[in-house]
């Protein structure tokens, strides 16, 4: 290995270890919680329900907790790691090291999306032995579950650079992730909704992304899967040129 | 390449705040050499420090570590410095033994190398015992000697030690002014900051003065002594910061 890929395992590593040592918090306690929700909105409501669009309902919500799970994950694990070693000062031992802005950014990324593609992954598993969960476009799918990764961690990144104190990371996932992830439509169809709740919803860009995971695995969509995707991709694309840009400029890193 | 160590040209930082921490900074260590920077705090020698090691970006001027640019040829210039900073900036998740070898990863070392540095740097300061546990339960002088070993662990050639003797008792100062003489005569340049000018006195080559962000004396400790028109470096010291009543000779001469 080359000086500059043992740094950039040494970083990513160090990110992964961070969140493997407090297991019980980073991944135990996310899947206990999307279990309650498969629990409680799939075998009480779901028997009410029935089905959606012509799916069993708790089919229907399933792809929605993946992207969940995936998406609180990756940002807050990062939003949470750089925010601690801001205020340890420990991160100064990665700024003063050789890396790059981009080695340091790519690494912080990818520790966050670790950790939301192994909740995200073990959801799929512990789903799949609980209802017969279809996987009908794998090739809109493993992008669709990379991007959405990509995107949440970057804006991770965003919001620990960009933090001062603990309540800026709250704040960000408290009242503007959770509320538009839920009324992103993973527990229900737009379409049920009065106006003018249906068109807002089309505001909310979380409700592409739960539409693409959706359209992966269950074939359902109700948005178009090729403008979601491009959108996705351009807004990733921006979220991780702005970080890039901190990153170089040292905003909030460097004094 | 050039022979100095540490090379700076008319070094300016002024923070956002508008406030101006190094106004014109000028200095050379050459290599090879044990250099003291002396100061009252908040006279710029940390910003100095952070600008030489990337924590800091200067607005203007120049640094050059080992003739290598510290802002355009940052990588290499960051390779030859070690830094064992004032604040005690370890990462609480990690080991001590991580948090040696992390820091060499960071640096690019390969993994064999970084196993048998960590181990050697243990033994050298009293850490081997304590190598499992986690940094947050060390005591503050085991903090003290693991920053000083992290520091040394990617092999400096330039070692900027930030007070490090501050709040540590006698015994380990002394440990640290013996491996500190150990490693100067083995080759390594050293740029010392400290408030116990006996300390200076006993180990450094050359001392520079600096307050209120500006270089005002450089030399021995004889030589200062003699621009000043004083007895000793204490008394140099007191001339700077406009404090002669402090003189302990002049005490005495009254008494």
């Amino acid at each position: 290995m080359s000086a500059a890929q043992i740094r950039f395992a040494t970083l990513w590593r160090r990110e992964v270890n961070r969140f493997m040592k407090i297991k019980k918090q980073t991944l135990g306690a996310p899947l206990l919680e999307t279990f309650l929700y498969i629990s409680v909105f799939g075998a009480a409501l779901g028997t009410r329900i029935k089905q959606l669009h012509g799916i069993d309902y708790v089919v229907f919500v399933i792809p929605g907790l993946i992207m969940m799970s995936f998406s609180i994950n990756a940002f807050s694990n990062n939003s949470s790691s750089i925010l601690q070693q801001k205020f340890q000062g420990a991160i100064q031992d990665q700024l003063s090291s050789p890396a790059s802005p981009l080695e340091l950014l790519l690494a912080f990324t990818f520790g966050g999306f670790m950790r939301g593609l192994i909740v995200a992954g073990l959801t799929f598993i512990v789903a799949s032995l609980l209802v017969d969960l279809p996987v009908d476009h794998i090739l809109v799918l493993v992008p669709s579950l990379f991007l959405v990764g990509f995107f949440f961690s970057q804006l991770g990144v965003l919001t620990g650079v960009r933090a001062e104190q603990f309540d800026d990371v709250a704040f960000v996932q408290t009242f503007v992730l959770t509320p538009l992830i839920f009324l992103g439509g993973v527990f229900y169809s737009a379409t049920l909704l009065p106006q003018p709740f249906e068109t807002l919803t089309h505001f909310n860009p979380i409700y592409y992304m739960i539409n693409l995971i959706r359209y992966g695995f269950v074939g359902f969509s109700e948005v178009s899967i090729a403008l979601s995707l491009l959108a996705l991709t351009a807004a990733t694309a921006a979220l991780f040129a702005i970080n890039l840009r901190l990153f170089s400029k040292g905003y909030r890193l460097r004094a | 390449m050039s022979e100095a160590a540490l090379h700076i040209k008319d070094l300016v930082k002024r923070y956002p705040t508008g406030v101006e921490a190094l106004r014109g900074v000028s200095l050379e260590i050459k290599a090879g050499e044990f250099f003291a920077l002396l100061g009252p705090n908040g006279a710029g020698k940390s910003t100095l420090i952070h600008c030489t090691t990337g924590l800091a970006q200067p607005t203007s001027g120049a640094i050059e570590v080992f003739g290598h640019d510290a802002i355009k040829d940052y990588g290499k210039a960051r390779q030859a410095v070690g830094l064992a900073p004032q604040e005690l900036n370890i990462d609480w998740f990690l080991t001590v033994e991580e948090t040696l070898d992390y820091h060499a990863g960071y640096f690019g070392m390969p993994k064999r190398e970084r196993r048998e540095r960590t181990k050697e740097l243990l033994d050298t300061f009293s850490l081997t015992e304590k190598s499992d546990e986690r940094t947050r339960t060390l005591s503050g002088g085991m903090k003290r000697r693991l920053i000083l070993a992290r520091a040394m662990m990617h092999r400096p050639c330039l070692l900027i030690l930030d007070e490090p003797t501050a709040g540590v008792d006698v015994e380990l100062r002394l440990e640290l002014w013996h491996y500190m003489q150990r490693i100067n005569q083995e080759g390594t340049t050293i740029l010392l900051t400290t408030h116990y000018l006996e300390e200076a006195e006993q180990l450094c080559d050359r001392i520079a003065f600096i307050n209120d962000g500006q270089i005002v004396g450089e030399g021995t400790s004889e030589e200062l002594s003699t621009r000043y028109g004083v007895a000793n470096l204490e008394d140099a010291y007191l001339a700077l910061v406009g404090r002669n009543e402090l003189s302990r000779s002049k005490i005495e001469a009254v008494q």
